[in-house]
């Protein structure tokens, strides 16, 4: 190779094609690692889409166990699980509620799920989330609406505050009638980990 | 409707109640701690532990009352005595912390837990069950740890550890805390009915009092380097 400082140059702005061998002594043993300043102790770390699969899973369990005491999850196969997290990895629609659906029914007997899976997400305080146990259907046997679910655990929510600033309740991002029945909403618009995940945001002021 | 609650919240702050009035009877570190916004609150441990093993000495009350200064670094003095004694110098101390939540989805108690340095810098999963392996080892390997392991392989929703060990596979998932939305690791609670059902059924058939959350601590805590001192199953025979 020339030591001719033009014909580097040329090489080094790509006017000449060519082409390079490392020798070995030129290969380094490792690859320098990147520096991640990741905040472990706040943060949940996804290691691996094993890791998510777990996770996701996870949810599905603890909704079910919500609705229909873990029955109808545990009676399904291992293929069966794995197909709902194929199907919501894949986008594959079909797939997905083709069992998913099954977790949506309930007994003949009943008027809907035995509690419903809901998590409230606020931006005023530090708790993450507000879990708590709910029937979708009252005593006298009407049906809970979501405005009953607020009134009963996060009362702060739909309360008008000083100077009337209003919260918006959000479900995928859209604010459903606080009359609309709990049980309707668990079954048509929860998140494919079968929890209702219900934001209550600030009403923008402009 | 709420007759069929196999183990009610109410129950679960009960049994905590009398499992932290033991612990501060004999010292063990437990304590209850509420949330800022809420009536539910969750039992707490917090103990330190030299890396190879060996468990750092209790700091004396006297030496972080008098001194002022936060827990660990009060350990740390009582540390400076025990490294007199024999343990080697440079060994790194590991705090680990251990919440006991209840959950009322699966209605039942949950163990929630995570490591670290005294910097700061988190245990991986693999750290923890390493410095857990060489203290239980021996429990490990005698039922019901290996029914109960392998019934949780079947279940979805948990990261094996990889092990050659028999009932070296356990089964915990980095998890957000409910209440303070720090990432811990949990012990999944989908079977804890199961192997608590027989636990509660023979007291029940020979009229003996259990505490719940005793019984059940006594079962998971050992496998995340949780141990009970057997006066806790004492007390609660005696209790109401």
């Amino acid at each position: 190779m020339t030591d001719d400082k033009d014909v580097l140059r040329d090489v080094w702005f790509g006017r000449i094609p060519t082409c390079f061998t490392l020798c070995q002594d030129e290969i380094t043993e490792r690859e320098a690692e990147p520096y991640y300043n990741f905040p472990e102790k706040d943060l949940l770390h996804c290691p691996s889409k094993d890791a998510i699969e777990a996770h996701f899973m996870s949810c599905m369990k603890e909704a079910d166990a919500l609705k229909h005491k873990s029955q109808v999850i545990n009676e399904m196969q291992k293929k069966d699980h794995k197909q709902l997290w194929m199907g919501l990895q894949n986008d594959r629609f079909d797939q997905f509620w083709a069992i998913n659906r099954k977790l949506m029914e309930y007994p003949a007997e009943e008027s809907g799920f035995r509690y419903i899976p809901f998590r409230i997400y606020q931006t005023t305080t530090e708790r993450p989330f507000i879990q708590k146990l709910f029937r979708p259907v009252a005593a006298d046997g009407q049906l809970h609406t979501l405005g009953d679910l607020l009134k009963e655990v996060c009362p702060s929510a739909i309360a008008p505050e000083d100077g009337g600033k209003k919260n918006q309740v959000m479900i995928h991002g859209i604010e459903p009638m606080l009359e609309t029945p709990l049980q309707w909403l668990s079954e048509h618009l929860s998140y494919p980990d079968n929890f209702l995940h219900i934001s209550i945001i600030p009403q923008p002021t402009d | 409707m709420e007759q069929d609650e196999f183990f009610g919240e109410k129950a679960f702050q009960h049994c905590c109640a009398e499992f932290i009035k033991h612990s501060q009877l004999i010292g063990d570190g437990w304590e209850w701690r509420t949330s800022k916004d809420c009536s539910d609150g969750y039992m707490c441990k917090t103990h330190l532990q030299i890396k190879n093993g060996t468990v750092a000495p209790r700091p004396r009350p006297s030496a972080h009352e008098q001194t002022g200064l936060p827990m660990e670094e009060a350990a740390e003095l009582a540390l400076d005595d025990a490294e007199a004694a024999e343990v080697p110098a440079v060994s790194p101390v590991i705090r680990y912390e251990y919440h006991v939540l209840y959950s009322c989805s699966f209605q039942v108690p949950v163990l929630y837990f995570r490591a670290s340095f005294l910097d700061g810098r988190p245990l991986t999963l693999e750290d923890i069950w390493e410095g857990v392996h060489e203290c239980y080892r021996t429990r490990l390997l005698q039922g019901p740890w290996d029914t109960i392991t392998q019934q949780m392989v079947a279940m979805a929703g948990a990261v094996p550890i990889q092990s050659q060990e028999p009932g070296g596979s356990f089964f915990q998932v980095s998890h957000e805390h409910p209440i303070l939305g720090q990432p811990f690791f949990v012990l999944h609670p989908c079977k804890t009915n199961e192997f608590m059902t027989p636990v509660l059924k023979n007291p029940q058939k020979i009229n003996r009092n259990i505490n719940y959350v005793t019984s059940w601590l006594s079962v998971v805590g050992p496998v995340v380097g949780l141990n009970l001192p057997l006066s806790y199953a004492q007390a609660a025979s005696q209790d109401m």
